[in-house]
């Protein structure tokens, strides 16, 4: 990469950024302590370390993921050599505050085994760091972000420890959307554990800045819908189905369900009635076809609006918003008169 | 008593339900076993595949030096690998491009198996050093065409991006019928 013409790319946008991030102002106390020419050369380096580590933030935050993986290499293949200067001559702050900023780069970079020496270096050089809470987050990998573990995740071979982590952090929410989709736990299991295996095949393309949560959750919500795609497809019994819901219903639907010997607040039903309960929203949900279903869940778990749902499926506002109608009239006459269900559209 | 709850209230409720009464969450070595590509998984197998995948080359040196006259096009090797057999065949290249690091791929697959399940498993093995680079599923549309999707390193879209399906292609094809083969 041409680092003056990167760097210009991103001009004025680096000035907003804080630099303060990868180079404390203590560093300058160097200068008083150790030769003046060392210094100087260190921390002329650190500066173009901080305007890197800047560009390559404000890249990964913007998406531009490739310009950000370079951005924070060039500046880490910096830091480390200024490491190795201050190694010949700085102060215990100076050098602290280098190894800091290097090991915060390492983690940009997913290299896990470089933080973890930058980190151990440090600890040796002052082993006060190790209380430090400057240094606790670095340290302690619940703490890193997410942009760090899959940064780490990226990686080949992926960090396992990194991966654990990021695995636990999601595990449940993924899980749950998985069991409403399919309505059933072994079938949530298995299409959690694909988007987690979607997830790692395609992790070279994974955007360490991006919203990761919703991420998995449109893997899973995809790899729910390749499993009934075909069903979609099902020739001209699945057409004229299509078409029916495309006609406008009548009238507005009513978003609420009325239930017979529930609390307004759920969680304050008994653990027997909670269960009860479940099953019965469990069961309204296997009514639906996986259309239907799968727009419910995008209008009101995930919250999306009926032109946002329409631009996925290719659809106009008006239609999305008939198959919404269609599902939460098929729940409300399975949920209101549970000993009658309707027939399952089909 | 009868209570009116809204729909998304009742749904966000399930889903906190079904997210408290989650299962332990799986290991990372687990799910990185999971996606351990085939070739490092079973390798005595690889290895015999790729060896007739080489001879093919010579095979078919001529039908790739003389192009099909209905499009002008090299051919790329293919071995179909099945849980009992393997056959060869060669595939030619009708759509190819990449964009944003996405390899976007149809070909048409020459005396294919009648009964070659819809959905295969594509290797693609690199012409120049005979190693493994991706795999990626492939789905019939018409007529033993297929169409593959797939993700590629930085280095290969670059390599790939200016790819035409004229040119003589960088990769070979093993053809998996099922995982198990």
């Amino acid at each position: 990469m041409n680092s003056p013409c990167a760097l210009s790319r991103v001009e004025g946008a680096s000035q907003q950024y804080d630099v303060a991030y990868y180079r404390s102002p203590a560093s300058y106390e160097a200068e008083t302590i150790a030769g003046l020419s060392v210094m100087d050369d260190i921390e002329s380096v650190m500066r173009r370390v901080a305007s890197l580590g800047s560009a390559g933030a404000i890249a990964r935050k913007s998406g531009k993921e490739a310009a950000a993986d370079e951005y924070f290499r060039e500046a880490l293949a910096l830091a480390i050599e200024a490491v190795n200067q201050a190694a010949e001559g700085g102060s215990t702050s100076a050098r602290l505050n280098i190894l800091r900023t290097t090991a915060l780069l390492a983690l940009e970079c997913g290299d896990v085994t470089e933080t973890r020496r930058l980190i151990d270096e440090a600890a040796t050089l002052d082993p006060s760091t190790i209380y430090a809470d400057e240094w606790a987050q670095l340290r302690d990998i619940a703490a890193w972000t997410d942009s760090w573990l899959i940064a780490a995740v990226r990686r080949e071979p992926p960090d396992e420890a990194a991966l654990n982590l990021l695995v636990d952090r999601y595990w449940r929410a993924l899980f749950g959307r998985c069991q409403v989709l399919t309505v059933d736990r072994e079938k949530a299991l298995d299409l959690a554990q694909e988007s987690w295996r979607r997830m790692l095949r395609a992790r070279n393309s994974l955007k360490p800045g991006g919203n990761f949560p919703a991420y998995l959750t449109t893997i899973a919500t995809n790899a729910w819908r390749d499993v009934h795609r075909s069903a979609r497809r099902a020739g001209p019994l699945a057409e004229e189905r299509l078409a029916s819901l495309d006609a406008p219903l009548p009238g507005e639907g009513d978003e609420t369900i009325v239930l017979a010997d529930v609390l307004p607040d759920l969680n304050a039903l008994s653990a027997n009635k909670q269960r009860l309960l479940a099953m019965d929203i469990d069961r309204a949900l296997e009514q639906l076809t996986p259309l239907l279903r799968d727009v419910i869940v995008a209008r009101f778990i995930t919250g999306e609006s009926c032109a946002e749902i329409g631009r996925r499926f290719n659809r106009t506002e008006q239609t999305v918003s008939g198959w919404v109608r269609e599902a939460v009239r098929i729940m409300k006459g399975y949920l209101e008169e549970p000993d009658t269900p309707p027939d399952k559209k089909s | 008593m009868k209570t009116a709850i809204p729909i998304a209230q009742l749904l966000r409720w399930r889903l906190a339900l079904a997210e408290a009464e989650a299962p332990p969450a799986p290991g990372a070595t687990r799910l990185l076993e999971l996606v351990r590509p085939w070739w490092e998984v079973l390798p005595e197998r690889f290895e015999k595949l790729i060896q007739r995948l080489g001879a093919i080359e010579v095979a078919y040196g001529h039908a790739m030096a003389e192009p099909s006259p209905a499009r002008p096009c090299h051919r790329v090797a293919v071995l179909i690998a099945r849980a009992s057999e393997e056959s060869e065949s060669s595939a030619r290249v009708l759509y190819l491009a990449v964009r944003d690091r996405r390899l976007r791929l149809r070909f048409h697959l020459e005396k294919a198996p009648a009964n070659l399940p819809p959905t295969v498993e594509v290797t693609f093995i690199s012409e120049q050093s005979g190693q493994p680079l991706f795999c990626a599923p492939a789905a019939v549309s018409v007529d033993s065409e297929y169409r593959l999707e797939a993700d590629l390193s930085a280095e290969l879209a670059r390599d790939w991006e200016q790819l035409k399906v004229m040119d003589r292609m960088p990769f070979r094809f093993i053809v998996r019928a099922d995982t198990t083969s």
